[in-house]
């Protein structure tokens, strides 16, 4: 499955560094590996004491904040839309940028269809597994298609709410 | 004095993607809108063809089915259930005009 | 279009040129997915929903577009747009639904992105009328002229319309969601039966906030909803909102379509754990960007300030003697006239109920009629009401003649409103793709059937709701007299139940009183009800009081004897 992050005119697909180890796979001591969320409750430790990345792929149902201060210490965290009307994952996203502060890579996988990827955007996603055709041109443009936003949240795009007080004065877009 | 709604005539129909309008699916492949132009399958296996015929002839349509038909000794073709009934010929009271003042 | 008309003020929030861009890029973005359609590029499986969530249907016959109506405000000149958008996209009229929508009936898909531009040139949309997101914002459709209203609800109706639009963490919940908000003690926009209810009052500080309730609903499981915060300070309405919508979207029921309203997670978890999850994230965001400062409400607020409504007289010769002339006049006077916060004023509501009519239904003739009167008598401004009808809200006594004549020209002035002609249908098996059977015929029948004005206000308040599947768009349950009507081995029948209500303090549920009754009975069983509620009915009581009283059985037992 193509994996995607944006740049360029028609997104960048990229290379997926990542080990997606089976939960009863040996853990390799170095190397970039991605492990369940089970997986990361069970074995946080040795995770741990290893050399190389770990990143951690989550469930729509898996408790997010459970994640707690340990986000600093994953490179990447994927989060699964079973299907792409299954919204789940959106407020995992968001919990886990704006709560947690997580700062690594966030991947989209599963139902991840061109049409998402500006709300994707907004909750935090920077990186999308997706085999629709025309996603990465759509990944190119998607920051183009809404120029205003009503809500704040996690791409810290300013809301016309605070924007309307910025500029009292001063004529607004367009 | 209900319907039996499995009845052996079948039509196959579904709405155009383009525009919603009802239509069936015609001897020749096609879509038409009149039911009077419909293919009609007259047993199980016939159904079976007529659907995925259909289903093959799907991109200028919506989720084609199969619609239980009854066909009169003029060969009038009737739907069976009242739902497809109203799909065949519209509205069962009169919409108000475009250019009505009042509802009459 | 070119704008041809005067330009009147407009005491409604007025788009600034965010509103204008996101509704045009919005306008953009769905003419290339309706290409990308078109084209076979998308399948209707992904397409559906972004064609939802611009508010197209795919019914019986054709697309349906719904329209949003804002908390249900209009001015004259959106509505002029709105007849010309039903003529040159539609067959020339539209449906006016319980969500103070409107509905065009007859759309093409690739007409459908000019329809939208056509909308959007007079600050309109269909956003998020449709799919699992958060729906059309509605209040109280007599806001800003009531006489019992503490604050004007559209202030928050505006500011929730805003951050729930493209709202990108609640665009793929569970299942769609509804806000409704009051601000008057007497609740005209049934909060208690929303997934979110919101009812404005002061409490013993004097400060004016939010009694949030949740959970409320009708369709499949109609339940009353419940108090998740008895008293909510304004500033915190958003994050409040955007904590319960999260809880919902991460543990609302996703595995039966039929138990994915939020209703099923209060019913399940039970309200106190609920209300414990929302507190518990409200929590850790109050304090955050959604908080709602000061300026940000008032500058919405300033939009919502009542029109300078010059001094009018009060009591009016010429209307007191056209009430003794007149008596039809007098009767309208008493059903479709309500009082107004300023003295000199009223605000009137126009029946788009006359007899026989499809319930709802304006043709665009109509329409531009009710334009030009809001435009001469109420200020250019119009309502659209849950009840289906159109409300002028600022309409001066003594002009109160001139604008029962004006309508009575379109046909709206049936002397009906609350009465048993007063009918909410949802549009049924005529064009529904959900329904089981008709409600519009039926509804013409009673109608016919009770047609008599005096009759009608001989027997008063009766509000009778008819919905043609248990999804309910009719509101059956809430009606004093409800009708649902079901399928059965093909044959259409209609269950019957008394003693609904949304009215706040009274909401209930109708009960079910027997057996279905067939197309052709309807009017017979109703008309059985009304006669055994004339019989039983104790000096000024409501049929709903009687029913209160009395309980179903001696309606049932004379109903069943009729049939």
């Amino acid at each position: 499955m193509p994996l995607f992050r944006e740049g360029g005119p028609a997104g960048l697909v990229v290379d997926d560094p990542w080990l997606r180890l089976a939960d009863d796979a040996a853990v390799p001591a170095d190397g970039m590996v991605l492990v369940s969320f089970g997986r990361w409750r069970a074995a946080r430790a040795a995770l741990l004491a290893r050399r190389g990345p770990v990143g951690v792929a989550l469930a729509n149902t898996d408790p997010v904040e459970a994640l707690g201060p340990d986000v600093s210490r994953f490179d990447l965290v994927v989060l699964h839309f079973p299907k792409f009307s299954d919204g789940r994952a959106y407020s995992q996203a968001r919990l886990l940028r704006g709560r947690l502060g997580y700062q690594g890579e966030l991947r989209a996988t599963g139902g991840v269809l061109q049409d998402q990827i500006p709300f994707m955007l907004r909750c935090g996603f920077d990186s999308f597994e997706s085999d629709q055709k025309g996603f990465g041109e759509a990944l190119a443009k998607a920051r183009t298609l809404f120029s205003v936003v009503y809500q704040p949240t996690e791409d810290g795009r300013a809301p016309a709410s605070v924007l309307r007080q910025r500029v009292t004065e001063v004529v607004p877009v367009r | 004095m209900a319907k039996n709604l499995s009845g052996d005539l079948q039509v196959a129909s579904a709405n155009r993607l383009s525009d919603g309008v009802v239509v069936w699916l015609d001897d020749a492949g096609g879509w038409t809108d009149r039911l009077d132009r419909a293919a009609i399958a007259r047993d199980g296996r016939g159904a079976d063809i007529l659907l995925a015929r259909a289903q093959a002839e799907a991109s200028s349509v919506i989720d084609p089915f199969l619609v239980a038909v009854s066909e009169g000794h003029d060969g009038t073709v009737e739907p069976l259930s009242l739902r497809e009934r109203i799909r065949a010929s519209g509205l069962t009271f009169d919409a108000i005009a475009a250019d009505a003042v009042r509802y009459a | 279009m070119p704008d041809t008309h005067f330009h009147r003020p407009q005491h409604f929030y007025k788009y600034d040129d965010y509103d204008r861009t996101l509704v045009a890029e919005r306008v953009e973005q769905f003419r290339d997915q309706v290409r990308r359609r078109l084209a076979g590029e998308l399948t209707e499986e992904q397409f559906k929903p972004l064609r939802l969530t611009n508010g197209l249907y795919l019914q019986l016959h054709a697309y349906m577009l719904r329209i949003a109506i804002p908390y249900g405000t209009l001015s004259a000149r959106q509505l002029r747009q709105l007849a010309d958008i039903s003529r040159k996209y539609d067959r020339g009229y539209g449906h006016f639904t319980t969500r103070q929508n409107l509905q065009l009936n007859w759309i093409k898909l690739e007409d459908a992105p000019d329809a939208l531009a056509a909308l959007a040139e007079v600050d309109m949309h269909a956003l998020q009328t449709s799919g699992n997101c958060i729906r059309n914002v509605t209040a109280d459709h007599f806001a800003g002229a009531a006489a019992d209203e503490i604050e004007d609800p559209r202030i928050w109706a505006e500011i929730v319309r805003q951050w729930s639009t493209l709202h990108p963490e609640f665009t793929f919940l569970p299942r769609k969601f509804k806000i409704a908000i009051t601000g008057s003690p007497n609740d005209r926009a049934a909060v208690r039966v929303h997934d979110i209810g919101l009812r404005l009052w002061r409490n013993a500080e004097g400060e004016v906030g939010f009694e949030v309730i949740v959970g409320g609903g009708l369709g499949r499981t109609p339940m009353i909803g419940k108090t998740l915060r008895e008293f909510l300070p304004k500033k915190d309405l958003l994050a409040y909102l955007e904590a319960t919508l999260r809880v919902y979207n991460r543990y609302g029921r996703r595995d039966n379509l039929y138990k994915a309203r939020i209703k099923i997670l209060v019913h399940e978890v039970g309200v106190e754990k609920m209300r414990a999850d929302v507190e518990a994230e409200f929590a850790a965001t109050r304090d955050g960007l959604l908080g709602l400062s000061d300026e940000t409400i008032e500058a919405i607020a300033r939009q919502f300030a009542p029109p300078d409504l010059p001094a009018r007289p009060d009591r009016v010769g010429a209307v007191e003697r056209l009430k003794l002339e007149d008596r039809d006049f007098a009767l309208w006077l008493k059903s479709n006239v309500a009082p107004h916060r300023a003295s000199g004023y009223a605000i009137v509501t126009a029946s788009l109920k006359p007899a026989g009519a499809p319930p709802g239904d304006a043709s665009a003739v109509q329409m531009e009629g009710l334009a030009d009167i809001a435009e001469s008598f109420s200020q250019a401004e119009l309502r659209v009401s849950h009840e289906q009808n159109i409300v002028l809200p600022h309409v001066a006594v003594e002009d109160l003649p001139a604008v029962y004549r004006a309508l009575g020209q379109l046909g709206f002035a049936e002397a009906n409103v609350g009465k048993i002609t007063d009918i909410i249908a949802c549009p049924g098996l005529d064009y529904c793709a959900l329904a089981n059977a008709r409600s519009i015929p039926v509804a013409q029948r009673i109608s016919r059937h009770f047609a008599s004005l005096a009759r009608q206000h001989d027997i008063g308040d009766l509000k009778i709701k008819i919905s043609g599947c248990i999804n309910a768009c009719g509101h059956h349950h809430v009606g004093h007299i409800g009708i649902l009507g079901v399928d059965k081995n093909g044959v259409e029948l209609y269950q019957i139940s008394l003693g609904g209500d949304v009215d706040f303090g009274n909401t209930a549920l109708g009960t079910i009183l027997g057996p279905a009754v067939t197309a052709d009975r309807v009017v017979e069983a109703v008309d059985s009800l009304v006669a055994t509620y004339l019989d039983l009915r104790a000096a000024g009581e409501r049929f709903v009081e009687t029913f209160r009283r009395i309980g179903a059985e001696p309606f049932k037992d004379r109903m069943y004897a009729a049939l």
